[in-house]
């Protein structure tokens, strides 16, 4: 069958749309690079969902938990690896990204005879000596956006299920100010934006909720799952920067 | 298929978790030597000797503020002083320290093994390594080095010092070439000076004002700078407290909240008290009638 063009464009349009289905439900992860790190937020109801990868690297993913797993493990290695043989300041996020993980999650959902990987992440890394922290989302065909290559980087980043909800977070955020923030004052604000994120998960369109509607919404849904926080601690002593902040 | 880095990636680490197997796989460590059992006529010439960089003295101890861990700062090869500010305690983890005596190439990459094998296992396994797990890997990792401790290149019997959050102790603990691991109530020292300080800490111990678990830190760390000053006197690779080079001993604690250096200017501080307080001939040469 593959042998015809057609045949292979329908295939991987077919497997788009079966991933995009599953990964629909996933509940929406935002990142904001702040004045003491980067912040990552989510509700999450039966797993963890951000990870330590490495001393200045978290990642946060939705999909399925053993393809996360995967990933999470082989970017880790990566990481390690590299740190180890070279020096700490070696590893780099955007390398790892872009010679590691996109070309086997490319390779995976283009072999349409093997089972592609059904995640979507969102990778922080803080940026060093006043660099600006770079945010990474990448797909599960291995595409990869990152929020630098403008003369201001973003200083959020989102993921979510559905297209529409992430269009959403990102209005929702754009044209706030972060750079004085804490990460304490950002995390309502993150928060408000796992809201809308999620409210719009079950729409296809539609403008952002109001306010009253995204505080109550919050309010349930913090009631059925729990609040997930991490920080990339700029202004930590150690290496290891990453930390979970307790609620 | 999948190729490079991310072949069987996340498998192999769940069901395995070992850092150092990781770095195998990637070509980053070598196979461990194979023990020749005699040392070669190689290793035993003299002239060799010359070429083989050793780190010595290094101490700790128990006291009421957690667990003390010194080293002097001298490297020494044969009867040469290579450096003499080296780093011979080295920070593993927040919690943990390895002080370590014997060949510093091999101490060092011991110590950077170790400091990645734990951040590994807890980035990847989402969990602490436990206390034990901990202790056994510099066990592993000695024992990985026998071969090149048989031929006399590359001997380290390093300690091990920590705190144990999990059961809210102090611990301590010394090796052997082997990797044999022991824990001890009080104290442990290593290195060529080792026989000096040790009889400083046994008899501060059993016969001082008080025993070491009991001594506040003032007086800890008053004690690691005598017998590392003692061991000095007794062994030349030890560096002791150089006061004219104004090279101190590396004196770090390790207690509940984390690893704390002390800064030199409170070891000078302590040290020149000492002398005042002391009877004016007792470090000085005694002229003979």
């Amino acid at each position: 069958m593959t042998e015809e063009p057609y045949r292979w464009v329908e295939a991987i349009a077919n497997r788009r749309e079966y991933i995009e289905n599953q990964l629909a439900a996933g509940s929406p992860i935002a990142a904001l690079s702040c004045a003491d790190g980067v912040l990552f937020v989510t509700v999450s109801r039966h797993q963890q969902k951000l990870f330590e990868i490495y001393d200045r690297i978290a990642m946060g993913g939705i999909g399925h938990p053993g393809d996360i797993e995967r990933l999470r493990m082989s970017a880790i290695e990566v990481a390690s690896a590299e740190g180890f043989s070279r020096s700490a300041n070696d590893v780099s996020l955007r390398r790892m990204a872009a010679y590691s993980l996109s070309p086997v999650l490319k390779n995976a959902f283009e072999q349409i005879y093997g089972p592609p990987f059904l995640a979507r992440m969102l990778f922080a890394e803080l940026g060093r000596n006043g660099e600006p922290d770079l945010l990474l989302r990448l797909d599960y065909d291995g595409s990869f956006h990152t929020n630098s290559g403008t003369a201001a980087p973003e200083r959020f980043a989102t993921i979510s299920g559905k297209e529409h909800s992430s269009k959403m977070m990102t209005q929702f955020l754009s044209g706030k100010k972060y750079a004085h923030l804490t990460s304490a004052e950002a995390l309502p604000l993150a928060l408000d934006s796992w809201a809308v994120g999620h409210l719009t998960l079950a729409r296809d369109e539609g403008e952002i909720p109001s306010q009253e509607e995204i505080a109550a919404h919050r309010q349930e849904q913090l009631r059925a799952g729990t609040l997930e926080a991490v920080l990339l601690d700029r202004r930590s002593p150690a290496h290891a920067t990453f930390r979970t902040l307790k609620m | 298929m999948e190729t490079g880095p991310l072949r069987n990636a996340g498998a192999a680490c769940a069901a395995m978790p070992d850092f150092t197997e990781v770095l195998r796989r990637h070509g980053a460590l070598p196979e461990p030597t194979q023990i020749a059992a005699p040392p070669t006529a190689l290793a035993q010439d003299p002239l060799l000797a010359g070429l083989r960089t050793q780190a010595t003295t290094i101490l700790a101890f128990k006291f009421c503020g957690g667990v003390l861990v010194a080293g002097d700062r001298r490297a020494t090869a044969g009867n040469l002083v290579v450096y003499d500010r080296a780093d011979k305690v080295l920070e593993i983890d927040r919690h943990s320290l390895m002080a370590i005596a014997g060949v510093p190439a091999t101490a060092w990459e011991m110590a950077r093994t170790l400091e990645h094998s734990f951040q590994f296992y807890r980035r990847s396994q989402l969990q602490e390594l436990s206390m034990d797990g901990k202790v056994r890997a510099l066990s592993k990792l000695l024992r990985e080095n026998l071969g090149m401790a048989m031929q006399g290149v590359g001997v380290v019997v390093p300690l091990f010092a920590a705190y144990d959050l999990e059961e809210a102790l102090p611990r301590l603990y010394f090796y052997d070439v082997m990797g044999a691991n022991f824990e001890v109530a009080d104290f442990a020292a290593s290195g060529s000076g080792s026989p000096s300080v040790r009889a400083v800490l046994q008899y501060a111990n059993a016969y001082g004002p008080r025993p070491l678990a009991k001594m506040n830190e003032e007086e800890a760390v008053l004690l690691a700078l005598r017998a590392l000053d003692t061991a000095a006197e007794n062994d030349t690779a030890t560096g002791g407290v150089d006061r004219h080079g104004r090279v101190y001993p590396l004196v770090k604690i390790v207690n509940p909240s984390g690893i704390s250096t002390l800064p030199e200017a409170l070891l000078v501080k302590a040290y020149q008290r000492d002398l005042q307080s002391l009877p004016k001939n007792a470090l000085t040469l005694v002229e003979i009638e």
